[in-house]
């Protein structure tokens, strides 16, 4: 679906992009995630048409980005990191006027509007003036308005940042369902963990760079970093230590009830610790690798060279 | 022509503007004004009566004070209405979903001032009333008062143009104002000034062709053209406004009126203005290496946490040049 060749972005001495190459096909969510400054944005506006490269080509369905750029137009939906909002506008007059910018007929727009309102949840406020909605609902509303007329690509550039928890799952959720319609999406973010619920790939981009990318595991796996496992139990924590050193590992006790263990191994062998720790009648809460690998990884992956 | 008339932008403009509270107040102190002007010269002429008599060339002479009084109140808020033009959809942060829509910047452009000049023409209709009340003195024809409009329209179109064009090249829409407001100063009063130094130099009988081009670029001039036999008793005012029509030159000297070479001015400075316009907004149009290759324009270092709900405002706007 979209494919990245060389990609460079110039300005004066300043490099934003640098030699980028990338291939993301159809039907997969992909990972852009980088700390700020890091080229996600401006490779981002390129693939939206905004923005002319300085070298290097990119594809959308086999169309050149540059060279083609009403046609790609049409198979993006882009959805900036900062939008505002004509705050004159009601909802459905809002996704009125960018349908009819799609160039939509007049007795299509109607259906296609009522839909978007349905899948973003946001009928009820059909007409109410855009400015009174939350946060959470104008960024709703703003990937309806990418919706209008029915991209095969999804280039969604923070779409969750800002958002209180409830909002962020309503996005994650809305995502979901755009796969399932079988829309590419590329989403970025600076959050590492953030991206890996939702999307099948992911890449990793520091000061105009991929520095990593393909799928989570590919990723986890190709790190140097260790992994750590939180292994939670309601009580009997020396015993639970005590199994684990018997298997070879050393684990340290961290705030409640919890085990932090440093583990190199693969699924396999976090199988039979965990069936060991049953045998042993270990009362077990919870068993899981930290939260904190991905974020480990992003940092050993990332060397800050952008703040 | 199709893409025009059903044009989005122009749909959104109309309904935006007519929504707002600011619509009916302009219209109301713009026809305020109108008839101020009207009643006080009607005001002042009835005071004079018992020594002068009511002359027949009243209904002209208000007619012609009304004409000019209009040109100024269209020169006035015409760039108000399109300094921000594009520049306020950047500073809305509504500009690149805009653009990557399928509307070309052609139709950007140029929808946006259709929907300026709209509100102009809507003015321009409502004053109709006002200038009903010089019918009832009489002297003017219906041929002269369609011509005038014609000068309003040029007018309007060359002004709007002026301030899309500003509004394409600064980034900020109070700049755009700013700027377009003095060049429009320019060319109702700079320009008079300027031909009048030019002329005062050469003291020549015979007005130069430099100079009758300048005096030209006025609108005001151009309506003055157009009846050059009315209200000589307007005072000094009229002689300088007419200073390219009642002066000859090489230029007057051929067929074409003073109004004619404004109208020819103005259409090729604003077909210049909004191709440059319209390559400014276009950011990977077949033109846009003439933009700045070297900036980055919107640039945004991000911040994060909760105070980017607002979804305004704690943008960076960096440029980094080369």
């Amino acid at each position: 679906m979209l494919v990245l060749e060389n990609l460079c972005k110039n300005y004066g001495k300043f490099v934003a992009v640098d030699n980028l190459s990338l291939q993301v096909n159809e039907g997969s969510i992909f990972g852009f995630v980088g700390p700020n400054g890091a080229g996600k944005t401006t490779t981002m506006k390129i693939l939206a048409t905004l923005l002319r490269p300085s070298s290097g080509r990119a594809w959308i369905a086999g169309e050149e980005v540059s060279s083609r750029p009403k046609q790609i137009r049409q198979l993006v939906g882009y959805m900036p990191d900062f939008f505002g909002v004509y705050d004159d506008l009601k909802v459905e007059e809002y996704l009125d006027f960018y349908s009819a910018s799609y160039g939509i007929p007049m007795l299509q727009r109607k259906k296609i509007i009522n839909e978007l309102l349905e899948l973003m949840d946001l009928s009820h406020k059909r007409e109410a003036y855009v400015d009174s909605l939350s946060r959470g609902m104008k960024q709703r509303l703003c990937l309806a308005r990418c919706l209008v007329h029915d991209p095969a690509l999804l280039i969604l550039d923070e779409p969750a940042s800002g958002l209180d928890p409830r909002a962020r799952v309503e996005v994650r959720e809305i995502l979901k369902e755009l796969k399932a319609m079988g829309k590419t999406i590329i989403i970025s973010s600076h959050i590492l963990p953030e991206l890996t619920e939702m999307c099948s790939h992911v890449g990793i981009i520091e000061a105009g760079k991929m520095v990593a990318s393909g799928t989570v595991e590919q990723i986890v796996n190709r790190s140097q970093s260790t992994q750590v496992l939180e292994i939670r139990v309601l009580d009997q924590l020396e015993e639970t230590r005590a199994v684990l050193q018997d298997l070879g590992y050393t684990a340290a006790i961290g705030e409640r009830n919890t085990l932090e263990m440093p583990f190199t191994g693969d699924e396999r062998e976090m199988h039979h610790i965990l069936a060991a720790l049953f045998a042993a009648g270990i009362p077990l809460v919870s068993f899981a690798e930290s939260r904190n690998n991905l974020e480990n990884i992003f940092m050993e992956l990332t060397k800050g060279v952008v703040q | 022509m199709k893409t025009l008339v059903l044009n989005p932008i122009l749909g959104k403009e109309y309904r935006s503007r007519m929504r707002s509270w600011k619509s009916p107040l302009i219209i109301s102190l713009y026809l305020g004004l109108l008839g101020l002007i009207t009643l006080g010269y009607y005001w002042v002429q009835q005071k004079n009566i018992f020594y002068t008599g009511f002359g027949p060339d009243v209904g002209p002479q208000i007619y012609v004070l009304l004409t000019y009084f209009q040109l100024l109140l269209i020169s006035f808020v015409t760039p108000a209405l399109t300094a921000g033009a594009i520049n306020g959809e950047k500073e809305r942060q509504t500009f690149d979903l805009l653009v990557c829509t399928r509307l070309s910047a052609v139709s950007i452009v140029l929808n946006k001032l259709l929907a300026s000049l709209a509100y102009i023409i809507l003015l321009v209709i409502a004053s109709l009333p006002v200038f009903g009340i010089v019918y009832f003195f009489g002297g003017v024809l219906l041929s002269d008062i369609g011509r005038v409009f014609m000068v309003y329209l040029v007018t309007a179109v060359s002004f709007g143009v002026i301030g899309i064009f500003c509004s394409s090249l600064f980034k900020r829409t109070q700049i755009s104002m700013v700027v377009s407001y003095l060049l429009i100063l320019f060319l109702l009063v700079g320009t008079i000034i300027l031909t009048a130094f030019i002329q005062g130099i050469q003291s020549s009988p015979y007005q130069s062709s430099t100079a009758a081009f300048i005096s030209y670029l006025n609108p005001m001039i151009a309506l003055a053209s157009i009846f050059p036999n009315q209200g000589q008793n307007l005072g000094i005012i009229n002689d300088i406004l007419r200073l390219g029509v009642a002066m000859p030159n090489s230029l007057n000297q051929t067929t074409l009126s003073p109004w004619a070479y404004n109208f020819i001015i103005n259409a090729v400075m604003a077909v210049i203005l909004l191709l440059i316009a319209i390559i400014r907004i276009d950011p990977v149009g077949r033109f846009s290496w003439l933009r700045r290759s070297g900036s980055q324009q919107n640039k945004v270092v991000a911040t994060e946490g909760p105070d980017r709900s607002g979804m305004k405002g704690d943008i960076i706007e960096d440029e980094i040049s080369s």
